[in-house]
C-alpha cells in the first residue's frame, strides 16, 4: 500500500464514498441493534411489553424504564463521545419499537391471532428524546445520567397513558369487577400463560395506595440513573478498538 | 488532458466501489429465505407443529430440523473455506483504492450480518413467545425452536464469521492482530446458541410455562449484550476509512 | 431485457403477497396437545378429570359451547410438583381460537388463580365463545405453580364460518358499549405513529448531513466547532419542550376523555367450595400391580371389602384420563374421546356382586393400545414407578362410589 496514493479520485467522490458509508452502517448498527437491544428487553422486561393486562400501575411502570435505558445509555457513550451525535437513544428505541411492532403485528396477531389492541408494546420514545437533548444540550454525561435518566423513569408512564387509559375503563362480568385490559387476559387464551404468572400490583396495607404509579416512576427514575452510568461504562468498553494478539 | 481521458476510461472498466447487486442480493436472500420460512411456519405449525408425538411432527418439523443442520455445517464449511483458502497473502500491499473497494465489500457483509442478526434476535426470538402461548410445550424441538434456535442463529452465526474472515483475511487495517470487538460481536451472539442448552434445561426440569421474564433466559440477554460490539466495529471501521479518505475529504 | 426484469419482479411481488396471504388465512386441523410427553406418574397422580362432557362437536364463530364436569385433586400429590396452592384454571386450546368467556369452579367464577386442597373433588365448567374457525382439540388443563400445565383429555371441536364475523360486545360501567376485539386500536396505532414520527424527525434532522466518518475526522483532530450549531441547539430545545408538552396533553386529554379508571384487578381466590361426594362404603387394598409390557396390560390384584348396605359390581378404572370400562357393569354414552375410551377394557375375575360386608380378592386387568399411544406404559421408566387412578363402583340402581387407588407397580418384561 502505497500512502501518497489517494483512494479515491476527488474529493466529491470522497464525500460521496463517506455519504454511502454513513448509509452502510447506519443500517448495520440499526439493525444489530434491534438484534441485541430486542432480546434484551424482551428476556427483562418482556411479558410487561407483551400483554396490556401486564401494564400496570406498580411493576410495569418499575420494570420497563430501568431495563430499558441499558442499551440508549452504551449508544450515547459512542455516538457522543466519538461523532457528537445526540442520536444514541432515539436510534436504539426507534430501532426497538421497529422490532417490536413487526413481531406484534406479522405474529402475536398473524400467527397466532391475539388481537393487536391485546399485545401493543410501550413507548418509549419520549424519554428516549429527552435523553438526547439533555445530552446534547449539556455536554455532559453526568447531567444526562441524572437529569436524563430521572425524565426517562418519569415521563414513561404518562407517555403511555393515552395509550392504555381506554383499556383501563372498568367493567362488571359474571359478578366480579374488572379492567377491560384484565379482560383481554381472560378472554384472548393464553395457553402457556396462567394467570398466576402474571406479575402486576396486588395491592398493599401500607400508604400511598393512591399514588402508586408516581411512587413507582420515581423509584424507577432513580434506578435508571443508576443504571445509566453502569451503561455508560459498558458502551465505553464496547466502544473500543484495540486489537489483540492472538496466541 | 489525455492522462485525465485514460483515468476516466480506467474508472469506467474497473469494478465499482460498492457492487450494490451484491448488496441488494444478499439482503434479498434473507428477506426472500425468511418469508418462506415465515410462511412454512404458519402453515404447518398449526397443522403438525402441535403434538411433538404425531407422524407429521416426525415429517415436517424434525425432518426440517435434521435438514436444515446439514445445510448450515455445509454452508459454514463451504463459505468459511472457501473465504479463508482465497485469502490475499500480500494483503499490506494492496493500492488504498483497492482497500476501499474490500471495506465496501467488507461492509456488504457486515450489513447481510446486522439484517441476519435483526432476524435471529428480534424477529424470530420475540415469535417464540407467541408460539410458545399457543401450544403446551412438549419437546425441547417445538416449531418456533427449530426456526429460532437451530436456523436463524446458526444464520446470523456464519454470517458473521464469515464477516470477520473477509475483514481479517482481505484488510490491511486487520492485520494488527484480532479486533477485540469484533470478536465480542460475533462470538457473543454465537454464544446464545449453546446457551440453548441453559434454556432447554431449565424449562424440562423446572419451568414449564412461558414467562419470558424468567432468570433461566439470562443467558440469553447476556450474550445479547456483546451485540454492542458493533460499537467498537463502527469505529475500527471509521479509524481505517478515515485514514483513506482523511486528505480528501478534510 | 429491461421488460423481463420487471415482470420477474412484479410476479416475485405478486407470489409473496399470495404466500403471505396463503399462510394468514390457512384453516387448519390442529392436532393434540402435547399432553403425552408428561411424565405419566404425573399424570396418574395430580388431577384426575372424570364426567366430563363437550357441549358440542360443532359450533359457528360467535356460538359458545361448555365444556363441563369433576376433577380429583389426588391426595398422593407427587413430590416434584409443587402442591397446588396456585392454581388456575386453564383451557387447552392452540391460543385465542375461542375466546374464554366464562370459566368456574363450583359457583365461582375464577378468572384468576385459586388454591384447590388435597383429596377434594370439584365441579368446573368453561363456557366457550367461538372465533377462528378450524378443527381444534380442546382439553381440559390446571395449571399449577411450580408444576406447570396438567393436561385433561381432549376432543376434536370444529368451528364453521369466518374470524371477520367475531365480535365480543361488551358494556362497561360507564356505560359504553364496546367491541373488545378492536377497542383502543386506532388509538394505539395513532400515538405509537405519532411519537414514532417524532423519533424518526429527531434521527433525520442528524442524518441530512455527514454523519460518521468527518464527524469522526472531526473529533479525533479536537476541532469540535461547528459538529453542534446554536441552529442545532435550537431545534433541540423545540424537541425538548414539543415531547414535554406532548405528553402533557396526551396526558389531559386520556384524563378527560377516561374519568373513571381502574387499576388492574389481581390476587388469589382462596375458598373454593368442594363437591359433596357421596360418602365412601368400598374399601380397596391394591396387593399387589404389574404392568406387562409385551400385553400393554396393566394387572391389579384388589382385595375390596363392601362396608354398605347394596351389592357392587367394580364398573370402570380412570387414570390419567384414559378410562377402562367393564361394559356389562357400565357403558359411556357421554361422547367421551374415543381414543381415550376402552370400552370393553376392563377385565375382571369375578365380577359378580360384592354383597353387603363382603370381602373379596379379584385380579383386574386393564389393556388397551391406549396404554402405548398416551405413553402410559413409560411409568415404568419414570423416577418413581407408582400408579394412582380411580375405581368407580357401581350397584344395581346404578348408583356410583368412586375410590382412589395408589400403589407401586412393577414392569412385567418377559
Amino acid at each position: 500500500m502505497s500512502a501518497s496514493q489517494s483512494a479515491v479520485r476527488s474529493r466529491a467522490e470522497a464525500v460521496k464514498v463517506s455519504r454511502t458509508f454513513d448509509y452502510l452502517i447506519i443500517w448495520t448498527l440499526f439493525m444489530v441493534l434491534i438484534g441485541g437491544y430486542h432480546i434484551h428487553f424482551m428476556l427483562t422486561g418482556g411479558d410487561w411489553d407483551f400483554w396490556s393486562d401486564w401494564k400496570d400501575r406498580r411493576l410495569w411502570v418499575t420494570v420497563v424504564p430501568i431495563v430499558s435505558i441499558t442499551f440508549p445509555a452504551a449508544v450515547q457513550a459512542m455516538a457522543w463521545s466519538r461523532y457528537r451525535l445526540p442520536f444514541g437513544a432515539t436510534l436504539c428505541v426507534l430501532g426497538l419499537l421497529l422490532g417490536e411492532w413487526i413481531n406484534r403485528y406479522l405474529n402475536f396477531w398473524g400467527w397466532t391471532y391475539f388481537p393487536v389492541n391485546f399485545v401493543f408494546p410501550s413507548n418509549l420514545v419520549p424519554g428516549a428524546i429527552l435523553l438526547d437533548v439533555v445530552l446534547m444540550l449539556s455536554g455532559s454525561f453526568t447531567l444526562t445520567a441524572v437529569l436524563g435518566g430521572m425524565a426517562w423513569g418519569l415521563v414513561f408512564y404518562p407517555g403511555n397513558w393515552p395509550i392504555i387509559a381506554p383499556l383501563h375503563i372498568p367493567i362488571e362480568y359474571n359478578g366480579m369487577m374488572f379492567t377491560l385490559a384484565d379482560l383481554q387476559g381472560y378472554h384472548y387464551v393464553r395457553t402457556g400463560t396462567p394467570e398466576y404468572i402474571r406479575m402486576v400490583e396486588k395491592g398493599t396495607l401500607r400508604t400511598f395506595g393512591k399514588d402508586v404509579a408516581p411512587v413507582s416512576a420515581f423509584f424507577s427514575a432513580f434506578v435508571s440513573i443508576l443504571i445509566y452510568f453502569l451503561w455508560h461504562f459498558f458502551g465505553n468498553w464496547f466502544s473500543q478498538t484495540r486489537f489483540v494478539q492472538s496466541t | 488532458m489525455a492522462a485525465t481521458t485514460e483515468s476516466v476510461k480506467a474508472d469506467a472498466a474497473e469494478a465499482p466501489l460498492l457492487n450494490t447487486r451484491n448488496l441488494y442480493a444478499g439482503l434479498g436472500l434473507y428477506l426472500v429465505f425468511y418469508v418462506w420460512v415465515r410462511w412454512y411456519e404458519g402453515v404447518y405449525g398449526w397443522s403438525a407443529g402441535l403434538d411433538s408425538f404425531a407422524p407429521e411432527f416426525e415429517i415436517y418439523w424434525m425432518n426440517f430440523l435434521y435438514i436444515e443442520i446439514v445445510l448450515e455445517i455445509l454452508t459454514a464449511s463451504v463459505l468459511w473455506g472457501v473465504i479463508w483458502k482465497t485469502r490475499d497473502r500480500n494483503v499490506m500491499s494492496i493500492t488504498p483504492r483497492e482497500e476501499l473497494r474490500r471495506h465496501f465489500t467488507h461492509w456488504i457483509w457486515l450489513a447481510c450480518y446486522g439484517w441476519a442478526l435483526y432476524w435471529g434476535g428480534s424477529y424470530f426470538t420475540e415469535q417464540d413467545g407467541t408460539w410458545h402461548q399457543t401450544i403446551v410445550r412438549d419437546t425441547d424441538f417445538t416449531p418456533s425452536h427449530i426456526i429460532e434456535f437451530y436456523l436463524s442463529y446458526p444464520i446470523y452465526i456464519i454470517t458473521g464469521v464469515a464477516s470477520f474472515l473477509y475483514a481479517k483475511t482481505r484488510l490491511p487495517h486487520y492485520q494488527q492482530g484480532l479486533s477485540l470487538m469484533y470478536m465480542v460481536a460475533v462470538i457473543g451472539p454465537f454464544m446464545i446458541l449453546p446457551n440453548v442448552g441453559l434454556n432447554e434445561w431449565g424449562h424440562t426440569f423446572w419451568f414449564m410455562e412461558e414467562l419470558f421474564v424468567a432468570p433461566l433466559h439470562y443467558g440469553f440477554v447476556f450474550f445479547g449484550w456483546s451485540a454492542l460490539g458493533v460499537l467498537g466495529v463502527v469505529n475500527t471501521e471509521c479509524e481505517a476509512i478515515g485514514k483513506l479518505l482523511k486528505k480528501d475529504l478534510v | 431485457m429491461k421488460t423481463i426484469k420487471d415482470k420477474v419482479a412484479k410476479l416475485s411481488f405478486v407470489a409473496l403477497l399470495m404466500t403471505l396471504s396463503a399462510a394468514m388465512l390457512y384453516t387448519p386441523t390442529a392436532s393434540a396437545h402435547g399432553e403425552k410427553s408428561q411424565a405419566a406418574f404425573m399424570r396418574m397422580r395430580t388431577i384426575h378429570w372424570f364426567d366430563l362432557n363437550w357441549s358440542k362437536p360443532v359450533v359457528e364463530v360467535n356460538e359458545t359451547m361448555e365444556i363441563s364436569g369433576k376433577f380429583h385433586v389426588f391426595a398422593g400429590w407427587p413430590e416434584t410438583v409443587d402442591k397446588p396452592e396456585v392454581s388456575f384454571l386453564n383451557i387447552g386450546i392452540p391460543g385465542p381460537v375461542f375466546i374464554r368467556a366464562g370459566s368456574w369452579i363450583g359457583d365461582q367464577l375464577v378468572p384468576r388463580s385459586v388454591t384447590l386442597e388435597l383429596g377434594e373433588t370439584y365441579s368446573f365448567r368453561v363456557l366457550l365463545k367461538a372465533r377462528r374457525p378450524g378443527e381444534w382439540h380442546v382439553h381440559t388443563m390446571m395449571n399449577v405453580e411450580g408444576g406447570g400445565p396438567i393436561i385433561g383429555p381432549g376432543k376434536f371441536v370444529t368451528i364453521t364460518g369466518t374470524m371477520g364475523s367475531f365480535t365480543n360486545e361488551l358494556t362497561t360501567l360507564t356505560g359504553q358499549t364496546i367491541d373488545l376485539e378492536t377497542w383502543g386500536l386506532s388509538n394505539i396505532y395513532f400515538w405509537h405513529g405519532l411519537w414514532y414520527l417524532v423519533g424518526v424527525a429527531w434521527l433525520v434532522y442528524w442524518c441530512r448531513r455527514p454523519v460518521f466518518i468527518p464527524r469522526h475526522l472531526a473529533v479525533s483532530a479536537g476541532k469540535l466547532d461547528g459538529l453542534i450549531t446554536d441552529g442545532d441547539k435550537k431545534v433541540a430545545i423545540i424537541f425538548f419542550v414539543g415531547t414535554i408538552g406532548l405528553v402533557l396533553f396526551g396526558m389531559g386529554q386520556a384524563n378527560s376523555k377516561y374519568p373513571v379508571t381502574t387499576p388492574l384487578q389481581a390476587g388469589l381466590m382462596r375458598g373454593m367450595v368442594p363437591l359433596e361426594m357421596p360418602e365412601v362404603s368400598i374399601n380397596v387394598k391394591v396387593e399387589e400391580a404389574s404392568y406387562r409390557v409385551p400385553g400393554r396390560a396393566m394387572q391389579m390384584t384388589l382385595t375390596i371389602t363392601n362396608n354398605g348396605d347394596s351389592a357392587v359390581r367394580l364398573g370402570e378404572f380412570n387414570t390419567a384420563s384414559v378410562r377402562f370400562l367393564d361394559p356389562e357393569v357400565y357403558q359411556d354414552d357421554s361422547g367421551y374421546p374415543a381414543d381415550l375410551l376402552a370400552d370393553a377394557g376392563l377385565s375382571v375375575s369375578d365380577n359378580s356382586p360384592i354383597q353387603p360386608g363382603e370381602t373379596r380378592t379379584i385380579e383386574v386387568t386393564a389393556s388397551d393400545a391406549a396404554w402405548e399411544v398416551y405413553r402410559l406404559s413409560d411409568l415404568i421408566y419414570d423416577p418413581d414407578s407408582r400408579f394412582a387412578g380411580l375405581l368407580f363402583f357401581f350397584d344395581e340402581n346404578g348408583n356410583r362410589q368412586m375410590v382412589m387407588v395408589d400403589a407401586p407397580l412393577i414392569p412385567v418384561f418377559i
